[in-house]
């Protein structure tokens, strides 16, 4: 078993002279919960279909399970699940037939383990697609993205048009797919207490950059707002290198300023060399992802 | 018996501290309080992530990192029990360390609302009565 399931190296994406996606890498561990942070128009769809050979990439290499996107074997194939963001294409078709439907296209189905889905996310197997709420229309793609037992589960965006209530009940289905089978789940998403939940890995995605990416403890660890009080002018840098400073609001000796790679010894540094009173404030995921999209 | 965790954990989403580390400063407060005592058995990587809605893997590192520091012990086939030492290790200076995040926070408040050393002091003195009284 290889190591990522996911590994992208130096990736760009043009559409026309659009650039969507600028020189990124990434990797995703097996076995992982991976979640993809970014704000709307960040490239996350982008990215996704890149990465499931749906857009050719511009630059750069991809592999996806050992192949390459653009050139899946059938065998690999057989190992994806993908959950794109809206998928209502059958309307007229039950819940039943579109299971079928899905099954014949793959040598290996589980129908025991879909039956069991529907039942424990009470779906009613008889009703017609296009009469589903958004929410249970969700679940079933999910679902059926589930039934020829994938490697590699993709979803985009899976939580946005679900209620507190479902999107709980989708993270405990999450994270029992997980710890029952060897699945590495990729997800994209811009709501951050799911996040913090389900993931252990999690890259953040801005402008088409990934702007932080690693287990997601880490990044609690590492981005961090000082509050500093000064007497003098303080440095732009605040001796520190200016690729630490995310963002710096100052005004007559006081400074709010979000620092990313942050270090115990940030604060003695910052003390001894602007002669300040620093303290340290933990920021919670929404306000990291508030902090890197400034 | 089997302990449930629920009952011992809480996570909080909404708080800058990582979950894992919520969950090792949990297990080391009810270790010092003495809510979870020498030789009980933690409830398993699987089912602490199944009650708590979290991810398995960040649960199984506040394991091993409380195993790295001597909290807690593996043993095969039967999961985490709490380590000898860190119960006998229940002296003051654990105790007090416990207490040092909270009071942190009590600090920089106290200095966002110019509260002086000395008002605090007393604020905590009468707090503290009030508590015994209460």
């Amino acid at each position: 078993m290889d190591r990522y399931v996911i590994e992208a190296k130096d990736i760009s994406k043009n559409f026309g002279a659009k650039q969507v996606l600028d020189q990124l890498s990434l990797s995703v561990p097996a076995g992982s919960v991976f979640g993809l942070l970014g704000t709307n128009g960040a490239g996350k769809t982008t990215l996704i279909k890149c990465l499931l050979g749906l857009y050719k990439i511009s630059r750069g290499k991809i592999h996806v399970l050992g192949d390459d996107p653009w050139d899946f074997m059938e065998a690999t194939k057989e190992q994806l699940g993908y959950v794109p963001q809206s998928d209502r294409v059958y309307p007229w078709l039950t819940v039943k037939e579109l299971i079928a439907y899905t099954a014949s296209f793959y040598k290996h189905w589980n129908a025991p383990l879909i039956e069991k889905l529907i039942k424990e996310w009470r779906i009613n197997p008889e009703e017609k697609l296009g009469v589903l709420s958004e929410g249970e229309a969700q679940k079933v793609s999910i679902i059926l993205s589930l039934g020829h037992e994938p490697k590699l589960l993709v979803l985009d965006e899976p939580v946005a048009s679900l209620d507190p209530a479902a999107r709980r009940q989708f993270i405990k289905m999450i994270l029992q797919i997980v710890s029952d089978r060897e699945c590495a789940i990729f997800f994209s998403t811009h709501i951050t207490s799911d996040l913090e939940r389900v993931a252990d890995q999690v890259a953040v995605l801005k402008e088409g950059r990934i702007h932080f990416h690693g287990e997601l403890g880490a990044l609690k660890d590492e981005v961090k707002r000082l509050h500093i009080r000064s007497e003098q002018q303080l440095p732009d840098d605040l001796g520190l290198g200016r690729e630490k400073v995310i963002y710096c609001e100052s005004s007559a000796g006081e400074a709010i300023v979000s620092v990313r790679g942050f270090k115990k010894e940030f604060k003695d540094i910052i003390e001894a060399t602007c002669k300040a009173r620093v303290e340290v404030e933990d920021l919670n995921l929404e306000e990291i992802f508030l902090e890197l999209n400034r | 018996m089997s302990i449930k965790a629920k009952y011992y954990f809480t996570v909080s989403t909404s708080s800058g501290v990582p979950i894992y580390r919520q969950i090792i400063d949990q297990v080391k407060t009810h270790i010092a309080t003495g809510r979870l005592e020498m030789d009980v058995f933690l409830p398993s990587v699987r089912q602490v992530a199944k009650e708590l809605v979290v991810n398995p893997m960040t649960v199984s590192k506040a394991y091993s990192l409380l195993e790295k520091e001597g909290v807690l012990e593996s043993v095969r086939g039967q999961g985490m029990k709490v380590h000898k030492t860190s119960v006998s290790k229940k002296d003051l200076e654990k105790r007090e360390d416990q207490m040092v995040p909270l009071l942190k926070e009590v600090v920089t408040k106290a200095r966002q609302l110019s509260l002086s050393k000395e008002k605090m002091a007393a604020l905590l003195e009468s707090l503290w009565k009030e508590n015994k009284n209460g």
